[in-house]
């Protein structure tokens, strides 16, 4: 698939799944922008694996919940690369708090990083991709678009916005040769390193009474494993290249059909 | 519907479908907080009528957004008119704005009335019913949790976001006899101006785009919310409940119902 050569951003690509993607990325050609904002050995390490087979990257530090830092983000990697075709909008704050623990100040925050900083992301690579009437813009939300989570309402009520983000980018940006998509992932192994400043989802009481229930995982997941990042960075690469041109506005469900469950 | 004496707590109260609902569910003898930002003002003939009837209505104005302003008010309102039965989180702020030249001083404006007011007072009212082991709370929102507006993104984040809330009340409240439900109205008459858009021909001839061409009103809504307040509507949980007469089924404009 042709995405060769072709400029993409990354965020959150210090961790997880927006580590996956951004070396995913790379590995086919792309020329990776890796964004983090607190995780800088995190980025370095996702540069290092990208230099290792010989791929093109740089590491862009900014808070996205912040527009200067956002504006100036773009604007380095466009000095660096000459433009930019491919957004990868993932950097998400999670804080896994009790309904009644969010108080005004985590609220805004949730809000402007995982829903503004998605919107002002968009918002300022379009006069990029609009030079080239081509872009590619793919937002990482969540099953918890429509799922509940039952554990951080604010983190889902951030996922259904994006989930008409998508939508209203999708009709507005169409006329400029931009298509706008959104991935719902369910759970991924993302290895040891979760969010810092996270709750744990569940108590030590939760914990002990699923112990006491025997399962196994395909009770939850029909293909018997939770995702992989490379699972959603393969999505990633196929939105991303020319052969999706038709699709837009779409939100793919990604989560091995444990959702059905 | 037994909604006799139950205290219904209205939130922008001022709007054509806050009055609507007044009327509608002073019919059935419930008492009101009425969150009013003309201070009851713009509320005289609604406020005549709730006193003619023999039921009681605190008006406030208040910031929704702020716990602190909420959770003060509904201690006051307790003293007087017991804990809270209904929420109706009625705000429906609608400015239009897109997605490239949008500016940000709106977009939060819009999430905080829209949304983060929801959020606010559901934590605020879950609280007091999750002690009382009942309560409904229903976010009036709309057809635009769904369906991209062209015209007001805004708007329509907020109410996706709305959307999910109200299944995480449903689940967290749930647990303690709450039910949580969110209405998705749409077109009423005048929604071509308010979502007049040069990307989405969703409004061009809406009222023929519903299937029996005749558009709704707050009268309909209010008969939902009524009926979503009662008992009756017991195992109603989590769900949003489209009330746009069909509009959103529609597609081909050729088989419009026109004079």
């Amino acid at each position: 698939m042709s995405i060769a050569g072709k400029v993409a951003l990354v965020t959150g690509a210090g961790t997880g799944i927006g580590k996956g993607v951004a070396i995913e990325l790379a590995r086919r050609g792309a020329l990776v922008a890796v964004h983090y904002n607190q995780s800088d050995a995190g980025a370095l390490h996702t540069k290092q694996q990208i230099d290792e087979f010989g791929g093109d990257a740089i590491l862009v530090q900014a808070n996205v919940a912040v527009k200067e830092e956002i504006n100036q983000m773009i604007q380095t990697v466009v000095n660096h690369y000459g433009g930019i075709e491919i957004l990868v909008n993932n950097a998400a704050l999670q804080l896994n708090y009790n309904f009644f623990d969010y108080d005004e100040a985590s609220f805004d925050r949730m809000m402007n990083i995982n829903l503004k900083g998605y919107w002002q992301c968009i918002q300022a690579v379009v006069p990029h991709m609009k030079k080239k009437h081509f872009g590619r813009i793919i937002n990482m939300s969540s099953v918890h678009s429509k799922r509940p989570t039952d554990f951080d309402a604010v983190y889902s009520m951030t996922k259904g916005g994006i989930r008409m983000l998508g939508r209203e980018s999708a009709i507005e940006l169409a006329q400029y040769g931009i298509t706008v998509n959104t991935i719902e992932p369910g759970a991924v192994d993302v290895g040891k390193q979760s969010a810092r400043e996270s709750k744990p989802i569940m108590t030590a009481e939760d914990i002990a009474k699923l112990k006491k229930t025997t399962r196994s995982i395909r009770d939850k997941f029909p293909l018997g494993r939770v995702g992989r990042p490379l699972d959603v960075a393969q999505l990633v690469c196929f939105i991303a290249s020319d052969e999706s041109e038709f699709m837009t506005g779409s939100a793919i469900r990604l989560d091995g059909g444990s959702m059905l469950l | 519907m037994n909604l006799q004496t139950k205290l219904v707590f209205i939130t922008d109260a001022d709007s054509l479908s806050g009055k609507t609902m007044i009327a509608r569910l002073a019919r059935d003898g419930t008492h009101f907080i009425l969150n009013s930002s003309s201070g009851g003002l713009e509320l005289s003939a609604e406020l005549e009528l709730v006193h003619r009837a023999g039921l009681k209505a605190i008006v406030v104005n208040i910031d929704l957004c702020n716990s602190h302003e909420i959770e003060d008010m509904l201690q006051h309102a307790e003293q007087e008119l017991g804990t809270v039965d209904v929420l109706v989180h009625n705000n429906q702020e609608i400015t239009p704005s897109t997605i490239e030249y949008g500016e940000e001083e709106q977009f939060l404006s819009s999430i905080a009335v829209n949304a983060k007011s929801a959020f606010f007072c559901t934590q605020a009212v879950g609280k007091q019913m999750m002690k009382s082991h009942a309560g409904k709370i229903i976010f009036v929102s709309s057809i635009h949790a769904e369906k991209p507006t062209g015209s007001a993104f805004t708007y329509s984040i907020a109410k996706g976001a709305v959307k999910m809330l109200a299944k995480e009340a449903a689940l967290a409240l749930g647990r303690y006899g709450v039910s949580v439900n969110t209405i998705e109205l749409g077109p009423l008459p005048g929604d071509d101006e308010r979502f007049r858009s040069t990307l989405s021909t969703l409004y061009d001839h809406y009222e023929y785009k519903v299937p029996d061409a005749v558009l709704g009103s707050d009268e309909n809504l209010a008969e939902l919310v009524a009926f979503l307040s009662s008992d009756d509507s017991r195992y109603i949980n989590g769900s949003d409940i489209r009330l746009d007469g069909g509009f959103l089924l529609h597609y081909m404009n050729f088989k419009m119902k026109q004079p």
